[in-house]
């Protein structure tokens, strides 16, 4: 075989593992809006929510509830990519990791800041209050602020077909997002709360996917995801799951009764699923770049909607349909770019 | 040198001579240092440089095929050369402490 051949063969190579890496992704995080959805209803969490409600009204108990169901998300999903590392046996690269704070890991640390109170809970608040479906849609606009931050930031370049592609998705993302809120509009029972779960879930996406790739530059996405996981971790059990308790409310009476086979069953799917989405979401990054990475990731969304439809039998609204369909279509736009256009994936 | 530091953080320490490397020998240089002689070790590695070419860190100077099979044998081999880029990030990451 000739070099020319090999040459494109090559490239043709990584370019195609990278979508491959974001496609898994998309699926893996379709799925875990499964048992995001289902743990709402599950004790001890329904139980809690029951209990805090009572004192401290409705809104404030979902958000305190959403802490204990991430602070549960994030420790399976620590489970999970431990044993992952273990497989590929990086645990070495994940202590030299770690412990270059100041130039890499300080960036995990921010993006988990962004990742999980922002993001994951909001995504959890979204499918408390409103919906697994619509949790999974309103979080669909990320794309474009993370590759807006990866353009202004580190000067990612994104072609032209990316910008149209990206601009397709975010306009099926609205027609899934405002065809139930127009509905709740008319009928003048709007969950804002919920609402603003989901726009917590695009922006906290967002940042996070573009500081992330600030520390993937220089780091293994294996380690770099665990440690941002490990970030998500402390924030939870040693910062805001105790100021929660010393504010009063029940947070380790109830995370000890977690032990029930259901849960503990449910949990470790959402953290096998979750876990996954994000390595997935993490390698795909290096070979096609970040706004790309999110955008084909960006089909989640209409997995989602489908597992949800197939497990729970929710028939989504036409709306849902014709976003789902403008997705794809984005998507697939960005997925046939020249491959020559992103040899080089940034300006020298 | 007393601790070794993240995998790609010693290959771009490689780089900031300014000098140009094929690619076979800076994977058999970690291979050695970090103790993964594997066929997997080797790929891992490899992989790390492609991930620091496609973020602009590393320049793809040149290409020829694996005909000895010093690498893999009819696979292609790359020479690489440190970037403006590569430079500013190495030296971020790799010059402090050393």
């Amino acid at each position: 075989m000739d070099l020319k051949t090999l040459k494109k063969q090559e490239s043709k190579r990584k370019i195609s593992k990278g979508y491959m890496w974001a496609l898994f992704c998309a699926i893996f995080w379709g799925i875990w809006y499964l048992p995001g959805t289902v743990v709402w209803v599950l004790n001890p969490f329904d139980e809690m929510y029951a209990t805090i409600a009572e004192v401290s009204g409705d809104g404030m108990s979902l958000v305190v509830t959403a802490v204990l169901i991430t602070a549960f998300n994030a420790l399976t999903v620590m489970l999970a990519l431990m044993l992952w590392n273990g497989v590929l046996g990086k645990y070495g690269e994940l202590g030299r990791t770690l412990k270059e704070f100041h130039p890499c890991s300080k960036w995990f640390f921010l993006a988990s800041i962004f990742g999980g109170p922002m993001a994951i809970l909001g995504s959890f608040i979204a499918m408390g209050f409103i919906g697994g479906a619509f949790a999974a849609v309103a979080g669909l606009l990320y794309p474009v602020i993370g590759s807006i931050l990866a353009y202004y930031w580190y000067g990612e370049k994104i072609s032209k077909r990316a910008v149209i592609g990206i601009g397709i998705i975010v306009l099926g993302g609205i027609s899934i997002y405002g065809g139930g809120l127009l509905t709740e509009l008319s009928s003048g029972n709007v969950p804002w709360i919920g609402y603003l779960g989901g726009l917590m879930a695009a922006a906290g996406w967002g940042i996070e996917g573009a500081i992330a790739g600030k520390g993937l530059d220089i780091a293994e996405p294996d380690a770099g995801l665990t440690l941002r996981f490990l970030g998500e971790n402390i924030i939870w059990w040693i910062i805001i799951v105790p100021i929660l308790a010393i504010l009063g409310f029940p947070m380790y009476s109830f995370a000890f009764q977690v032990f029930e086979p259901l849960t503990m069953l449910i949990l470790v799917f959402a953290g096998l699923t979750f876990g996954f989405c994000y390595v997935t979401w993490y390698k795909s990054f290096p070979l096609i770049g970040v706004g790309r990475g999110q955008g084909i990731g960006n089909l989640y969304g209409f997995c989602a909607v489908i597992f949800i439809f197939l497990f729970f039998g929710d028939i989504p609204d036409w709306t849902i349909i014709v976003g789902g369909l403008l997705c794809i279509t984005g998507s697939f736009i960005m997925f046939t770019e020249d491959s020559s256009a992103l040899e080089t994936l940034r300006g020298e | 040198m007393s601790e070794k530091r993240p995998i790609k953080f010693r290959i771009l320490e490689f780089f900031l001579d300014g000098k140009a490397y094929w690619n076979y020998e800076i994977v058999s240089k970690i291979q050695e240092e970090y103790g993964m002689k594997s066929s997997y070790g080797r790929d891992s590695i490899n992989f790390d440089i492609i991930e620091l070419a496609s973020g602009g860190m590393l320049k793809d100077l040149e290409q020829k095929v694996d005909e000895s099979g010093i690498y893999k044998k009819g696979f292609l081999l790359h020479r690489y050369k440190i970037t403006d880029f590569g430079i500013t990030r190495a030296s971020d990451a790799c010059l402090r402490g050393l």
